[in-house]
């Protein structure tokens, strides 16, 4: 029992981690706070949805689709309301209530278009590929049922959230760290006004930085139908919460510091589920409350955010 | 004193007078409810510039502080009610070290604060104490023509301390905080405990409502007194209306709950749609409300 | 004294004929009040139930209206019904909408508990009789407030009664000895878990609780759980909740490979349609769950029985978004309860109402089972049978009610294969 909720913690936190990344990387560079963020998990939970059913697209295949949409999609939206915000006394702030609003929107327009019902895609889609990567490996056909780690079995989709969480965050790495438009991202983050001043295009940097957040996102929500039981028009709000909670325990504004979140979120939430079952869901809020009294700046943060 | 006789009377008079013309009292009820919340609210964010987004919380408080007030002790209601608003202004008191962090943190922290407190009191391993998710019922003390008397004077209560906020030096204080609160401490306004009391006078108002609400619903679920829609329809009236002021918030209130009321329960979806644009038509084009928009046509608004 | 009556019953005849004659005090409509909620989370529990209940309303207007026996004419029903949004404080609003301004005759609650809490005391205090169709929380029922009556739906106190009956009686014939129950901590489903652990402490079978843990309502992933109950070896478990948590829950034991030998869940019988789409006929098969009425032709000696009324919603609701199932039966049921009462009331004054409604108690038998009313007004008919779901040659699931034995139809499958 105890290695089990260990091994679920360390693989949901992977899928937690997941679920803030694109979220902390559009705080890190502009300082708004994205309230949608929940609203477009939702909404790419919903295009990987109407791929497999309309089309049969197996939601593996789906995430390079999905992430590109929402990336493009991103830019225009970028430009439409952040630029104008900014110029506010308080963007911080307004962001806040602004994007409220659109998380009002998103929800109102999917629940016109798709009514409220529950929907998922079968848990075996998953399973197929797995088996199928793994085949390849081992040379023989393999069964699509469950995986086992150190003698304990998750279900597929764990796993499989698990290895795209994890190549999300390199690719995350690798486009801040090894690409020029990244370089530029991380002088935005550092500081903004020498940014400016150095002659960066701060908006085209920003822009790139809020696509890739929806997108990262949308991939979020491909799992969503496994990892969170079902996708309903309603759920982006209870997606935001968490999402602020992992990114505020692992470090706000910086994206790496997500994954450290994740997983001290996923497996704390996995601990008092088996221990203290009732209570699972007070946890939450109260890491997120201790950590920003003690630690504002969040377990990997270097310095202290303050009023 | 002139805002009180242009003000407070006209309004409290209103909600006075009205049971006696319109037998819907249970929305009037609401309205005034709304007015109490939109003016919470506004005491915290108009004059300090911290949004409160998890407001409900001292709603839920102070409705069940009410509640088990009368279920435990048999408190008479009007006893309870005080009670009630006081573990309200605990909570708010438990809560001073969120003031630590700044703008969006504060907020995140707050609405995760309410989530807690829901979290707790309808946890089923405290059911003797707060009935746990089964709810209450206060069938005993069910007294629609009083509670709607207490909620009156609660609302003229409310709105003589917004008054009082826009028209003296404590009101200047926390809005030259809001500015700047570097300068303001240079200025010698103690600006931690200023702050402070407006926290707590703005759970107060939230704390009382609470109370006042529990009394007259007499039956509720946790999820009814917790319920968010409480904080944002509450924060969205008043940012509509327009902060620091003391018409924003009631205007805010009469047009858009009027509004709410008359055309969002037949087409909800769409409500919500409009809802959502509406807040972020507000941020983008009139971040100072509807009272912002008539100071720009010259009149002078209290 | 016989030929008393007569002279009575003849008297009375002949004043009522009168009244007819000259149409006194007859209304030109009965106006019935009733909340829906068209979004939130109680859309796809209160839209089947509203939607039956229009149904039956529209098919009596066109027959001219209701018998009503106060004024001994047929008088035609005007429906007012406005949407709360599951929202709790707007359903209150407009309840007391419904009662003040536009003085309804008959109030009809929305469906499901928490949109029917806020009724209890409102309906209490304008002393109007709240007809109460699936609000089954168990605290709604007082013998000091004569003010309500529960449609359909037993009340959660008695609900899984059949559920424990089978697993005390049968279950350790079978093998069942040691029973997990995973509850949601809500009003509905945490009343229900205590109930069958009453019963089953009660029983004195031998049956034993191995597991027996609350969880937040808003649970979505049952994984490690799952894994924690599999650990107490249990030979049954119970899984209470909402139609997401159902729907979580038996996509988690699909997808983790834990293959208990018995499972219960509630929303697999009441919204079969939904939890197929999205737990799939395998998930499902063999799953035990309430047989809703919607799938048991109960003779109905009132209304229409059950396949006449499913042809009629079709017809009706030919390309609607709402599913048929459960809770459309109750909405007709409330429907016909009040044609019944109406029928039977000598008056509109509402316990009057109450007297006739409950003089149907025991007798009135509906497609929804045998109506039977406790004292306080909470209903104790109308139980919902357990069975078994089967997936067929045709990948079809079908019932198989396993209990009580008078109505089962089949033997259970144990353990699940």
């Amino acid at each position: 029992m105890l290695l089990y909720t260990l091994l679920a913690g360390l693989l949901f936190g992977l899928y937690f981690s997941l679920i803030g990344l694109g979220l902390n990387l559009v705080f890190g560079v502009m300082r708004i706070v994205n309230l949608a963020h929940g609203d477009f998990l939702m909404l790419g939970a919903f295009l990987a949805f109407w791929l497999f059913t309309l089309f049969a697209v197996n939601p593996i295949s789906a995430i390079p689709i999905v992430f590109a949409l929402f990336a493009v999609v991103g830019l225009p939206l970028y430009y439409l309301l952040v630029p104008r915000l900014l110029k506010a006394r308080d963007p911080e702030m307004l962001s806040f209530i602004l994007f409220f609003g659109l998380s009002q929107v998103i929800e109102a327009i999917t629940t016109i278009a798709f009514g409220t019902s529950e929907r998922s895609i079968p848990g075996v889609q998953l399973g197929i590929v797995i088996a199928t990567v793994k085949g390849l490996f081992v040379g023989h056909k393999v069964d699509n049922g469950p995986i086992e780690i150190f003698g304990q079995t998750f279900p597929a989709a764990w796993v499989a959230s698990g290895v795209v969480s994890g190549l999300a965050v390199l690719f995350v790495y690798l486009y801040l760290y090894r690409t020029r438009l990244g370089y530029l991202t991380r002088a935005v983050m550092v500081n903004r006004e020498e940014a400016i001043a150095t002659g960066i295009n701060v908006h085209r940097v920003s822009a790139f930085a809020f696509g890739i957040g929806l997108g990262l996102a949308a991939v979020a929500g491909v799992f969503a139908p496994f990892m969170l039981g079902s996708i309903t028009p309603a759920m982006g709000v209870e997606v935001t919460v968490t999402s602020f909670t992992v990114i505020v325990i692992g470090s706000l504004g910086n994206p790496l510091g997500t994954v450290l979140g994740g997983l001290v979120y996923g497996i704390s939430y996995m601990f008092m589920q088996s221990y203290y079952s009732s209570w699972a869901n007070l946890l939450p809020y109260l890491l997120l409350i201790a950590i920003l009294l003690v630690r504002p700046s969040g377990l990997l943060g270097r310095q202290v955010r303050r009023a | 004193m002139r805002h009180v006789l242009l003000i407070l009377v006209p309004v409290v008079a209103t909600f006075a007078i009205l049971p006696s013309v319109y037998s819907n009292h249970l929305l009037l009820f609401n309205f005034m409810i709304f007015i109490m919340l939109a003016q919470g609210v506004n005491v915290i964010y108009g004059f300090t510039g911290y949004l409160p987004f998890g407001y409900v919380g001292f709603f839920g408080a102070g409705a069940y502080g009410f509640s088990l007030m009368v279920i435990h002790l048999q408190a008479p209601p009007l006893l309870a009610l005080p009670v009630g608003a006081g573990a309200a202004v605990v909570l708010g008191l438990f809560l001073t070290p969120l003031f630590r962090l700044s703008g969006a943190y504060f907020s995140i922290a707050n609405l995760a604060a309410a989530l807690a407190v829901l979290q707790v009191v309808s946890n089923p391993n405290l059911e003797s104490i707060t009935k746990g998710p089964y709810g209450i019922s206060l069938s005993g003390v069910f007294n629609p023509t009083l509670a709607y008397g207490t909620a009156l004077a609660v609302l003229a209560a409310t709105l003589g301390l917004v008054i009082y906020l826009r028209n003296s030096r404590f009101g200047m204080a926390l809005q030259a905080i809001r500015e700047d609160p570097i300068s303001a401490g240079m200025a010698g306004i103690n600006v931690v405990r200023e702050r402070i009391i407006a926290w707590l006078l703005s759970a107060l108002i939230a704390g009382l409502a609470g109370g006042v609400f529990a009394w007259y619903v007499s039956v509720f679920y946790p999820e009814t007194v917790f319920s968010g829609e409480f904080t944002i329809f509450a924060i969205v009236f008043a940012l509509f209306g327009g902060n620091a002021t003391v018409v924003g918030p009631i205007l805010g209130v009469v047009i858009l709950y009027g509004l709410y009321n008359a055309v969002g329960i037949s087409t909800p979806q769409y409500f919500q749609l409009i809802y959502g644009a509406l807040i972020m038509g507000l941020v983008l084009f009139l971040p100072n409300g509807l009272v912002s928009l008539l100071r720009r046509w010259g009149l002078n608004v209290p | 004294m016989t030929r008393y009556t007569i002279f009575a019953l003849l008297v009375a005849s002949m004043t009522s004929a009168t009244a007819f004659a000259q149409g006194t005090g007859a209304p030109a409509e009965i106006k019935l009040g009733t909340l829906y909620a068209s979004s939130g989370r109680f859309a796809s529990i209160s839209m089947p139930v509203h939607d039956g209940l229009k149904l039956w309303l529209e098919q009596k207007n066109a027959e001219g209206g209701v018998f009503v026996k106060a004024f001994n004419k047929k008088i035609p029903l005007k429906l007012i019904a406005y949407d709360d949004q599951s929202n709790n404080a707007t359903a209150a609003t407009l309840y007391n909408q419904l009662i003040t301004q536009d003085k309804v005759d008959i109030l009809v609650s929305d469906s499901g508990s928490v949109l029917t809490s806020v009724a209890v005391p409102i309906a209490r205090d304008h002393k109007m009789l709240l007809i109460d169709q699936t609000g089954t929380g168990a605290n709604f029922f007082t013998p000091d407030n004569p003010y309500i009556v529960l449609m359909s739906d037993p009340v959660s106190s008695i609900w899984p009664k059949p559920l424990a009956d089978f697993i005390t009686h049968d279950g350790p014939k079978l093998g069942i000895k040691r029973v997990a129950i995973l509850y949601s901590t809500n009003d509905f489903t945490g009343t229900q878990a205590n109930a069958v652990r009453k019963f089953i402490k009660e029983s004195n079978s031998g049956v034993e609780i191995v597991y027996d843990e609350g969880i937040p309502t808003e649970t979505s992933n049952y994984t490690v759980l799952l894994n924690n109950i599999r650990a107490t070896n249990p030979d049954a478990v119970i899984e209470l909740g909402y139609a997401p948590n159902d729907i979580a829950f038996l996509r988690n034991v699909q997808d983790s490979g834990i293959k208990p030998k018995f499972l219960f869940c509630i929303y697999p019988g009441l919204e079969t349609e939904l939890l197929e789409k999205n737990v799939g006929g395998a998930g499902l098969n063999y799953v035990f769950t309430y047989v809703p009425s919607s799938e048991i032709a109960y003779q109905a000696s009132f209304g229409m029985p059950l396949k006449d009324y499913k042809a009629a919603w079709d017809k009706k609701y030919v390309d609607s978004k709402v599913e048929f199932g459960f809770n459309s039966v109750a909405g007709y049921t409330t429907g016909l309860v009040i044609e019944s009462a109406l029928a039977a009331a000598n008056s509109l004054d509402q316990l009057e109402l109450r007297k006739a409604i409950f003089s149907l108690s025991g007798k009135l038998r509906t497609l929804d089972g045998t109506f039977e009313l406790d004292a306080t007004g909470a209903q104790i008919g109308e139980i919902t049978p357990l069975g078994q779901l089967i997936l067929d040659e045709h990948e079809h699931l079908k019932f198989v009610t396993v209990w009580p034995h008078d109505v089962a139809t089949g033997k259970p499958v144990y353990p699940r294969p």
